[in-house]
This record gives C-alpha cells, structure tokens and sequence, in this order.
C-alpha cells in the first residue's frame, strides 16, 4: 500500500517513466486554450523569442522592419509559443474507496492516487500545470507533483478542509478553467454524482473519470449467509443466501456502468474503467491517450 | 435395571446411556434449522443492491460435513457415556452354570514368563463373571500355605488373592494338585486353567479329572522365547549353557548374559535357535580369572526361576585374604609379594590387617611371617579356623625366634635349620615326591627348588600323618592339622625366596592353591556325605535371595537326585564340599502339552482380554467438538488474516486432544553432548581444547573404564542442564601420553586390584596438579578411605606430590560451591572425602583458602552418576534415587570447585554485589561471610 508521500512519488515516477512519450500539443494543444505557459519555442505568444532570416514562405507582413533596418537582411521576430493547460486531481476519499478486498493487493484509492500522481508527473514534464481540486494552487514542474501527492495523501487524511463532508456535496471549484480527473468508485447513484460533479463541470471542459473497481465488486463471489456493511458508513445488509443475489447484482453492477457512461456524456467527460488486479500501466496510458484525443473532439 | 449388556464383542456398563442414540435424529433436524453464523464482509458497492430483495429467505444450511462431525461428536459421547469395553470372549462367560467357578493357576517355574499376563487374564475372567459369582483357586505348585481349593472367595477377593499371587521357583506337579482338588470335595461349574503349556508330570490326568467335573475353557500363555537353562558344560577356557524354548517356528538369537554373584554383569553372549529346534547353547570363551567370577547366567528378556543357572563350580574362585604386613619397602623382596602373585591367578586375593580379613570371612588367609599374635586375635583367628577357615602360615625368622610358636600345626623347635651355609655340612635340600595320601599327590616335584633353611618340627607321634611334603632327607616341609572343620597349614620356609627356591616354581602355585582347596575341605571330604543347607535361593522371579522357612537342608547323597520343591528349591547350597547350585530346570526337556480333553475349551492368549472404550471414545467426541469449533470460526470469516496461525493453533489442539495415552517414557533432549557422529575424528587435543571436557584414567579395565566414563558424561549432563558448565563428553586419557593440561579435572577410579602408576604418568600427574588441575581419586571401595586401616592407595601413589590429606571441613569451600551439602555420597554413603591440608584451612586473616589439588574419596561416584545415552541412569545406588541425586550434587558441587576455586569463599566482592541486588548501602553489614554461609548450611 502506498502510505507516504515518498513511496507514493516514486511509485508514480516509476509508472510515469514507462509510459509512452505523450505530447499534449501534437494533436490537441494550442486549440484548447492559450495559457500562459512559455513552451519554449516559437509560436504564438507575447514574448519575445527569436528574430530568424525572412523565408520565402513568410509573408511580407511578417518582416520586422525595425530588426531588418539595421542589415541589408531581412528578419522575423518570432514570439514564445505559449499553451499551457491544467490538470486538476481529485481521489474519492471515501473510506469505501481505500478499501481492498483479499483478492487485490492494493487498495482502490491508492491504485488510483498512484495513476493520477503518474499522469500528472508525464504532463508536468511536458510544461503543464497540475493541481488536486480543493489544494493547493496549481503549479508547475517537480514542486508542482510534490505538492499534488501531498494534497492526495492529505485527502486521505482527511484534514483537508475542502473535503466533501457527504457523497453529495460538491466538489470544489477552481479558480481557473483546465482538466479534472477525477478518480472514484462511482458507487453513489448517478444523480448524485452529477451534482458533484457539475460545478467543476461548468468550469473544466475537459474532464476524465477513473473507475477503480474491486475483482469482488465486479464477480460478487460470496456464498452463504453473508452480513455485508460499507466502510464508512453504518451501511448493513444481512443477505441469507447471496449466491441467490450474484444475478442480480450483476445486472445493478452493469447499469452502474451504463449510467457512469451516460455521466460521462453529459458532462463531456470520458470514463476509463479499471480493476484493482490489473496493472497500473494499461489505465495509465489509456489515461494519456484520452488526453491526447481531447482537442480533437472538440475541434471534430 | 440392566446391569449389563453384551452387543457381540462389546460390552456397556451403563446401556441406558444408549437411549440416547434415540435423539440423533432430533440432533439432526435442530443443527439443520439453526442458521450458521453470518459471515462478515465489507462491500463498497453494497449500495448497488438498494432495491434488490431476496426471493428465497430460507437461511443457507450447515454444509453436510459439518452437520456429519456434529451428530458424529454427539454419537461418540453417548457411547462413550455407555461405558462401552471391547472383549471378543464376553460370551463365553455367560453361557451355562458358571457358579462356582474354578481358577486352575499353574504357578511353577515354567509359568513365570508371562505372569502378569496369566493373572490379568485370570482377573478378567474373574470381573467378567457374573455377579456374586463364588470364585475357588487351585495353584498347581505344591507348596505350605497353598490356596484352599475349597475355599470360596469374592470376585473382589479372588481378585486380591490372584494379585498377591507369585510364581514358584520349583516346578507345577498337577498330580498334587489333583489331590488337593479331589480331598476339597470341590464340584465347580466352571474351570478357567490358565497354563503355562508345558507339559507336567500329571497335567493330563488333571485336565481329564477337571473336564469331567465341569466345562473346562484352558487358556494356555506359552513362552514366547527362550525361557529355561537346562544345563551347562564347563572346558577350558568357556562354558556353555544349553537352553530350551517351546516356540519353534523361527530362528531365534537369545543373548545370555553372565554375572557376578551381585549382579554384575561380566560377559554376554548369544545362543542361537535354528528354526525348528528348541534347544540352543550359548557359549562363552573367557579368562579363566573373569570365568571364576560368574555366579549366574541370565536370561535378560525372562523371568522365572528357570531363566537363571546358578553356577557353583568345584573351579570357583577362591578368596583368600592376605595380611598386609605394612609398609612396603622393598616390595619384591617381602613375602607377600610372593604369595599374592601366586595367588592371583585363581583366588581373588584381599589384602587387608587380620581382623578385618577374619570379619570377611575368606575361603582362606594367608599369614606370612609373623611373630606372636595378640592373643585375643589368636583366639579369634582359632575360632574362624574351627568353622572351617583354611589358615595358611610361612615360616621365617620371626617365627623361628619365637620361643614356643603358637598355633602351628606341629610343634616346632626353636631355632631354625639352614643348610648349605659356610658353617654347615648340609647342602641344600630339593623335595621328596608327594606322597599319596598328601593332597599334593599328583604335582610334579620341583627338582631345581632347593630349601635353604627352614624350621624343624619336633618328632611327635602323630608329625607322620600331619605331613603334607617332605624334604629329600624326610624333615617335614608342609604339615598341616584339622582344627574344627578348618585346617591349619605350615610352609616350614619363608614365602619369598629367602629361604628356599620353592616361590620361583610354578609348583608353588599348585601348592597353594591344593592348599586352600584341601584346607576349605573340598577334596579331602567326599560330595556325597553330610548335608547342604540352603544360603542363598532362588524366588519365582528369578532373583536370589535368603531361603524362606520352608527350605530345608538336603542330603549330600540326594543332593542331586532330590526333585526342585518347596523343601529344596533352586539355590546355592553349603556343605562339606563347599558351595553347590541346585538349578530349576536342571536336566529338564520341557515339552508342549498338547493333549487337552476333547470338551475342553482351548483359547488363545490374546493378552488384553476387555479394553475399556469410554475413554477413547469420549476423548474422540471432545476432539471432534474442537474441530467443529475452528469449522465455525472459519465459516464465519473470523480467521481470514491470520488463518495461517489459527491453522496451526488448530493442529497444535487437534494433535493434544487425539494423542491417547501416556507420553513418550523418555523425553528426548537436545545438548550438544549428543555429539554428530559423521563428524571427521578429530584429535582428543582439538576436541579438548574446542570444549570444556573431563578426563578418566583409563585403567585397562573395560568394565570399569566405562562406567567411569558414563559418570562423568552423566554427571556433564548434570551440569549442562543444572549450570552454565556445558562440557563436552569425557575423555578418557593415559597418564603417560596424553596431554593434561588441556582437562580442568581428572577423575581416576581405581580397579579392585591397582596396579602402581608409572613413573612417567607420576610426573605427568605432579605436573599437572602444579599447574592448577584438579585429581580425583576414587577408590570405589566406600567407607572412608584408610579409615579401616587399609592402604589402598599404598604403593598407588608413590612419588605423588601432595600434602598430608584431611577430611573436608565442616564449613569447607567444597560443601557450598553450589550446592549446600552435607555430606558427599556415591554410590556408597557416609564416606569421608579428603583433601589437602592447606586448602581445609584458611589463610590466616584472609578467610580464604588455597585450592585442593587433590580430592580423594571411595564412595564410588562414578557408578551414582553414570547414565547410558539416553540419560537413564545405570547403575543402582545404596540410598536409591535420593541419594543418586545427592551424589550428582556432590560431582557439581566439585567440579565448580575445580573450575572457581575458592571464589565462594571470596567475600571481597559482597558488598558490590549485594549492592547490585538492590540492598541499602547504609545497612550493609561490615563483615559478611562465614558466620551468614554458616547459617545456611
């Protein structure tokens, strides 16, 4: 179980590490939104990045005169390009979520902060912006992932003020507009969630939902006389025989899964589901690529 | 009410008990309808089942295995309530009249084998019997004091009777039985024979009469082995003893062991039994000195009379007892030495002062040169002689210059004869042939031993018939008187060679030896007069021990022809002729009995006849309840972290809960004496140095050597398990090559006969103890050492370098280096142990002491502490198990005392460590020592 920061940090590095090379700007980037994020070449921005040789492709109105006087030559200032987005992390801090069962050797909440701390620490690296919703102000580079797992792991402790005190309330908005990711069980009912979920919704266009789900959650395998509760809450239920109920808890589980879909679509949001007995690296990529593929929807 | 019902071989007590099998079913039908426990589980998605109602509410049943263990637990506890017992031959006991009921117990020799089996098979039969059942014994060895067949017992008596019940050491005669049967008037209805099977004088007539009178059941215990000598046949060199068997199906290897008259063990041999044979000899090739010494062979596996050959033997022994004259100083030239050399090859020679060797009580003495005796130990000396002592005297100069010799077979002039000198005519003399009716007669005369002097008898009337040899020129050499039943003898010379070259023969052995023989009587008298009286006897176990009031001297014409019997039972006889053996099955051919009457009911000897159930039953409920109880738990979920640990909580309860009956007998231990025998040998200096080990003289003698060395491997034991003292597993060393230095004590046990250390092993042991080891000397004689007078250490410990020994002080070191104690026992008590003297006293001032380089004792430790591998302990100790643990007290107590020396007596350190130990500092007394160690003792 991923308990510190540290372990936690380097569990994500070492996912991040074997992620695939993701390039936001390749398909999506500038499109989303311009930030204030200087990338480090030239492009479209305010500030100053380089005067080069006028070629025949530039047009005449993108000759500098005022460089070009000076020399017989002819030049082009160029400015900064300048996109930068961010990325705001939300784990579930629900006791029922950072529960596991025999079957998994991790719990879902620390798979999911795991993911969400990797994929941070790829885009970062690339020059965005990461926050967790409710933490600290979003910032930039390694201090940025720090602080990030921090608010994670404080989540986890519940001391953070902006938790949600019940299911329902809703999550905290940010200040500015960027990409939530928001890592949960879902098990709450969807119109639940979708109160959640709108503000944040309102202010980040893009948006993903990580489903992490427990092989018992998904197989229901228990037989018997079977008392079941839910951690945190004095939920409990005294089944005489649940192998009798695998059918039909089968059924709710798909229409679980419909209905987070349909969250999904409404908010604009994509949903990538995963199970705690598989490995990180599948949900993760499958993470990036959804980012990656973000522009384009909206440009299609 | 029943009392008792018989299902085939079982059979309740309590069979009301049984009813409740009756309520299995509802057992059944409850377990069923009542839910398992709910298992306990999280689930996050509970929620998704909001809604969602069970169509079937009927609770989940108990999986059938456990419902199975549950009514399984419940049928085994009312059966076990039943007090059910297995016994296959329950009904043969119900059938017919069974009151009054006949024991026919052969009790003879040939039944002692397996005789708690016959009497537990009696028992049996006994409590199997109906209540109030009237019980009449007949024992088939006829004896005084024999059951009354007419007798009527209780179940409850008849039960007592048969427990207090022994084997004979004389044979089962069924023809006295039979009469005994037949004057009690005796109609039984039924007769239970339990029979050793072999065939008696009369077995058949009594088995005839029986079955005629009642329905006859014969419950025959064969032996199962070898369980009779039947002779022995004496040659140079070995014995052998012939013994039978009845089994004679197999090929059969019997190991017979030999023993002293005490019982200890001195040779051990095999007989083997081809298939089909039943009869078998062991042989033993000894010396003929350690020959000499068996008194007894035994059947190890075997009880019973018949399972011991008493050996007496006209070729015993001897045990002559030498006065020690004293100091020696020149040894080779004192007569003693002579005589004692001649006397070692078959007589077991004491040496010892006169009173001693007369309270011994020896087949003869031996008195070398001597003046005159005090005369109240003459008059003492007479008296043993007129009970039949053979006293054997020198001559030499202190008794030629006594003025009238006292106590000699003829009278004597006054100065002695010697010729051959300057100032003689005579030469020296050689000996005349014995002559016929001297008990010489026979031995070859040693023609180059010449007499140079000896003392003269005077002519008397009878000097003729006194004379045992003479001289060439007829002056009587040897003479000899009866005195009583004991014979007084004279050697006219000197036992050393001063006088004569006669000690340089051999025939001065033969001499001797037909001396003691003829002096004890032996072939002077025939074996056939006068009459044996029984010393030592023979009991039905096959142990000796003093004759009861029936035995009764014998004939020495019938000695041999008078049949085994109460009167005369199996045992060591005295007589004119010495010490004879009557042996119980002497010349015997024990056979099967095979030809029982038809209508009588022949049954095994299935040893356990009925076996209580309840126990193991109730033990099996119990079990199975506990299993039942982890199920439970199991199915409940309560063991989903730490089901590993449960598990094997679970077994650990299982396993104590099925074990049945007693503990293993003997716990194994793990030290590290128990040494890995595939280890590469390594030197006994590698081995020594590695670890702390003890040192044993080796003496030579094996016997001894290894009892030596299981005592100190038990006494290691001892202090493995008692101290922080872990020593290895002695060595035993040679004083003249080992390496001493490396042992921080030497135990050394001296063999009944010590032969001096060397010069070498003197220096090594002087070496040794100046350089801070410890010796032990153990004479393993008990009493104090030399508090008899006697020196066994004369000689022994010539050139050893120690100071004048004292017993240990009362408030010595010794007492308290662990142990407080008293007194330091062995295998003898009472003894006293010496040490130096400069260790039994404190340095002025100081309270201290030096350290004992030497500590000497006889109480025999090493046979109290000595064990074999498996910690048992070997050897039997006078005081019995207390006072084997006080001797391994006393070898703890010495040995920390060779490794710390005085520091229990070092009070240096008190304060200090009292203050470690939490005391106030304020009230710290100055002085502590002595008076506080005192009160503790």
């Amino acid at each position: 179980m991923t308990a510190t920061l540290a372990t936690l940090r380097a569990e994500a590095e070492s996912l991040a590490r074997q992620l695939p090379g993701a390039n936001l700007g390749a398909r999506a980037s500038s499109a989303i939104h311009a930030g204030s994020a200087g990338r480090r070449r030239a492009g479209s921005g305010e500030h100053f990045w380089q005067y080069r040789h006028h070629t025949l492709d530039d047009g005449q109105n993108r000759i500098d005169w005022r460089r070009s006087a000076k020399t017989d030559d002819l030049y082009v200032r160029e400015t900064e390009l300048e996109t930068a987005r961010t990325l705001y992390l939300w784990a579930d801090p629900h006791p029922g979520f950072d529960w596991a069962s025999g079957e998994a050797a991790i719990t879902k909440a620390d798979r999911a902060r795991v993911l969400l701390l990797a994929v941070a620490a790829k885009l970062s690296r690339d020059g965005e912006r990461v926050g967790v919703v409710g933490g600290q102000p979003p910032g930039f580079g390694g201090k940025a992932i720090e602080r990030a797992g921090e608010d994670l792991l404080r989540v986890k402790r519940k001391d953070v003020l902006s938790v949600p005190q019940s299911t329902a309330d809703p999550l905290a908005v940010p200040k500015s507009s960027g990409i939530a990711l928001i890592a949960s069980d879902f098990y709450d009912p969807k119109e639940e969630w979708q109160a959640r979920l709108k503000p944040l919704a309102s202010r980040c266009a893009h948006g993903l939902l990580l489903a992490v789900a427990d092989p018992r959650e998904v197989a229901f395998p228990y037989r018997g006389r079977v008392e079941f509760h839910r951690p945190g809450s004095d939920r409990k239920r005294l089944l005489e025989r649940a192998e009798n109920l695998r059918e039909d808890y089968a059924e709710r589980y798909e229409k679980h899964r419909r209905d987070l879909n349909d969250l999904g679509k409404r908010l604009g949001w994509q949903v990538i589901w995963h199970e705690t007995t598989e490995g990180p690296l599948r949900p993760a990529s499958e993470l990036l690529a959804a980012m990656e593929t973000m522009g384009q929807e909206r440009r299609l | 009410m029943l009392s008792n019902l018989t299902l085939g071989p079982f059979t309740f007590a309590a069979p009301l008990a049984l009813a409740g099998l009756f309520a299995l079913p509802v057992i059944w039908w409850l377990l069923r309808a009542s839910p398992p426990r709910p298992q306990l589980e999280a689930l996050p998605s509970l929620r998704l089942l909001d809604g969602v109602e069970e169509d079937d509410t009927t609770p989940s049943r108990t999986p059938w295995w456990v419902l199975l263990l549950r009514i399984a637990a419940a049928a085994l506890a009312i059966l076990g309530l039943a007090l059910p017992t297995f016994d296959p031959e329950a009904r043969t006991a119900v059938e017919g009249a069974t009151d009054p009921l006949l024991i026919v117990l052969d009790d003879g020799w040939q039944a002692a084998p397996r005789w708690s089996e016959r009497i537990d098979a009696a028992e049996a039969i006994i409590r199997d019997a109906p209540r109030d059942t009237g019980v009449h014994i007949l024992t088939l060895a006829p004896q005084e004091r024999a059951i009354d067949p007419a007798e009527r017992f209780s179940q409850q008596e008849a039960e007592a009777r048969l427990k207090s019940l022994e084997p004979a050491a004389w044979p089962s005669v069924p023809t006295v039985a039979l009469e005994r049967f037949e004057a009690s008037g005796l109609t039984p209805a039924r007769v239970v024979w339990i029979s050793s099977g072999i065939a008696s004088e009369g077995t058949g007539e009594l088995a005839r009469a029986l079955s005629e009178t009642a329905s006859l059941e014969v419950r025959v215990f064969q032996p199962r082995t070898a369980f009779a000598f039947t002779g022995l046949s004496a040659e140079a060199g070995g014995a052998r003893v012939e013994m039978r068997r009845l089994n004679v199906n197999e090929a059969a290897e019997v190991p017979v062991s030999a023993r002293a008259l005490d019982g200890t063990p001195i040779a051990s041999a095999v007989g083997v039994f081809e298939a089909g044979e039943d009869v078998a000899e062991a042989e033993f090739q000894l010396p003929t000195a350690a020959l000499n010494r068996i008194s007894l062979f035994t059947l190890p596996n075997t009880e019973g009379a018949a399972a011991v050959w008493l050996w007496d033997s006209s070729a015993k022994r001897q045990r002559v007892g030498l006065v020690s004259p004293g100091s020696l100083a020149q040894p080779l030239l004192e007569d003693v030495y002579y005589v004692r050399k001649a006397l070692e090859p078959f007589a077991e020679v004491t040496e010892d002062d006169l009173d001693t060797l007369i309270s011994m009580d020896p087949d003869a003495i031996v008195l070398t040169d001597t003046g005159a005796l005090p005369s109240e130990q003459e008059a003492r000396l007479e008296d043993w002689v007129r009970d039949g002592g053979a006293l054997i005297r020198f001559a030499g100069p202190r008794l030629a210059g006594m003025d009238t010799p006292a106590f000699v077979p003829v009278p004597l002039r006054r100065t002695a004869r010697s010729l051959g000198g300057a100032l003689n005519w005579d030469t020296p003399q050689g000996f005349d042939a014995f002559a016929d009716d001297s008990p010489f007669s026979g031995l070859p005369v040693p023609n180059d031993a010449k007499v140079r002097q000896q003392v003269l008898a005077q002519p008397t009337p009878d000097l003729a018939s006194k004379t045992w040899a003479r001289l060439e020129d007829g002056s009587p050499i040897i003479t000899a008187t009866g005195i009583g039943t004991g014979t007084l003898i004279l050697f006219h010379v000197t036992a050393s060679p001063e006088w004569s070259d006669l000690p340089f023969t051999g025939t001065f052995v033969e001499l001797l030896r037909r001396s003691i023989a003829a002096g004890r009587g032996e072939s002077t008298s025939d074996a056939s007069e006068g009459s044996y009286v029984p010393r030592t006897v023979l009991n039905g176990a096959g142990r000796l021990t003093q004759p009861e009031a029936e035995a009764t001297p014998i004939a020495g014409e019938n000695f041999f022809a008078e049949p085994i019997s109460q009167q005369h039972p199996p045992g060591f006889y005295e007589g004119p002729a010495g010490t004879r053996a009557r042996n119980a099955a002497a010349g015997e051919e024990p056979e099967s009995f095979t030809e029982w009457p038809a209508s009588a009911v022949l049954l095994g000897d299935s040893a356990p006849v009925n076996r209580p159930l309840a126990g193991p039953l109730l033990t099996a409920a119990l079990a199975l309840v506990a299993i039942d109880l982890f199920v439970a738990l199991f199915v409940a979920g309560r063991f989903r972290r730490s089901s590993r640990a449960v598990a094997g909580l679970a077994v650990g309860l299982l396993a104590c809960g099925l074990v049945i009956g007693p503990p293993p007998a003997h716990a194994q231990f793990r030290s590290p004496l128990n040494e890995v025998p595939n280890e590469e040998p390594r030197s006994k200096l590698a081995e020594a140095t590695d670890q702390l080990r003890f040192a044993y003289v080796e003496t030579g003698d094996a016997d001894l050597d290894e009892v030596t060395r299981a005592g100190l491997f038990g006494l290691s034991l001892t202090l493995f398990r008692r101290s922080s003292v872990e020593p290895g597993p002695p060595h035993g060393v040679d004083l003249e090559t080992d390496i001493l230095d490396v042992y921080p004590l030497i135990f050394v046990a001296l063999p009944d006969s010590p032969t001096p250390f060397s010069a070498k092993a003197i220096a090594n042991l002087n070496r040794y103890m100046e350089t801070g080891g410890l010796v032990i000397i153990d004479t393993r004689r008990g009493g104090t050492p030399n508090a008899d007078g006697s020196r066994p250490l004369e000689g022994l410990l010539n050139g050893i370098n120690v100071e004048t020994l004292v017993p240990v002080p009362r408030d010595h070191v010794l007492r308290r280096t662990y142990y407080l104690l008293e007194a330091f026992p062995g295998r003898y008590a009472g003894g006293r142990v010496w040490i130096e003297t400069s260790a039994a006293e404190s340095i002025a001032g100081t309270g201290a002491s030096k350290v004992s380089r030497l500590i000497l004792g006889g109480a025999d430790w090493a046979s109290a502490w000595a064990v074999d591998e498996r910690g048992r302990p070997l050897r039997t100790v006078d005081g019995g198990e207390q006072q084997r643990e006080m001797a391994r007290r006393a070898g703890v107590n010495i040995v920390i005392y060779a490794l710390t020396g005085t520091y229990k007596d070092d009070q240096v350190h008190m304060p200090e460590l009292l203050e470690r130990l939490g005391e106030d500092q304020a009230v710290l007394p100055t002085s502590i020592g002595r008076d506080e160690s005192e009160d503790e003792e």
